[in-house]
């Protein structure tokens, strides 16, 4: 039962997602994979990660497709102009990879047969792994020093995203 | 196994939505949907790495999970505001007609 209802949340994820690539309109992709993301996150809550649920909800459906909503509308770009037909040899290679590609991954993952590596020695209790206090407790012992670059990270991507987007100044 | 979802379930799905990011920045020419595309493929790989850290049982695959959300955000800032630069120098977002670096 729960194996069902997991399959047709991760159903509906593959179906959104592919919506998005199908759709023509920039919006329509994007509200799309909002979606998708939502039914992401409700599929690691039932993976027993509730906290990184919540991160998917909060900064990738609310803050980075937000974001991608707010350029999409800053640019004012109406429907893009049908460009049928411009380059019938790229979207053949291009569709050709993407089956060879998915083809690749499927062989990989039937001659593996989702192996599992050696699992931990004493798992900690499962149900408590993956709660904001537990996960807490590992990142800011273990992994501190990521978690300072990562914030080094952001505040040069703030940079960045300022120096890159801000008007040219008319000399 | 994750109560009684199976590990290859969540690797199925994982390698599907891969494959169709894979296809949508091959076949799209609209830089903002190829940018999506790239999106869908970084949650491809966070279901894997949720998946396999649930079937573990460690907390590591939540944890670079976290790191590969907070990554996704500093580069959605950047490569959008590539695009907004871009914008207002070519007028277009389509991949095809932008060729500044091409000769």
């Amino acid at each position: 039962m729960e194996r069902l209802l997991f399959d047709a949340v991760l159903a509906a994820v593959v179906l959104f997602a592919g919506l998005m690539v199908v759709l023509k309109h920039p919006v329509h992709s994007v509200l799309s994979l909002v979606v998708a993301f939502f039914a992401l996150a409700t599929g690691y809550v039932m993976l027993g990660a509730p906290f990184v649920g919540a991160l998917q909800v909060i900064v990738y459906a609310g803050a980075i497709l937000v974001l991608f909503l707010f350029v999409l509308m800053l640019l004012n770009i109406a429907r893009p102009p049908a460009d049928r037909g411009g380059r019938p040899v790229q979207a053949f290679l291009g569709s050709v990879g993407a089956v060879v590609f998915a083809a690749m991954l499927l062989g990989a993952l039937r001659s593996s047969g989702a192996a599992l590596p050696a699992a931990a020695a004493v798992p900690p209790d499962p149900a408590s792994l993956g709660e904001p206090a537990s996960l807490a407790r590992v990142l800011f012992a273990d992994y501190l020093l990521h978690f300072e670059a990562i914030s080094v990270l952001l505040l040069a991507a703030l940079v960045g995203a300022f120096v890159l987007a801000r008007r040219e100044p008319r000399t | 196994m994750i109560g009684s979802i199976p590990l290859s379930d969540v690797l199925l799905a994982s390698a599907a939505l891969f494959s169709i990011g894979i296809a949508g920045a091959l076949l799209r020419r609209n830089a903002i949907q190829i940018f999506l595309s790239i999106e869908l493929m970084m949650n491809a790989a966070n279901l894997a790495l949720i998946g396999y850290g649930a079937a573990l049982g460690t907390a590591e695959g939540q944890i670079i999970v976290f790191f590969v959300i907070a990554i996704a955000a500093a580069e959605a800032a950047v490569g959008l505001a590539i695009f907004v630069a871009l914008f207002r120098h070519t007028e277009t977002i389509d991949v095809n007609k932008i060729t500044l670096l091409k000769w």
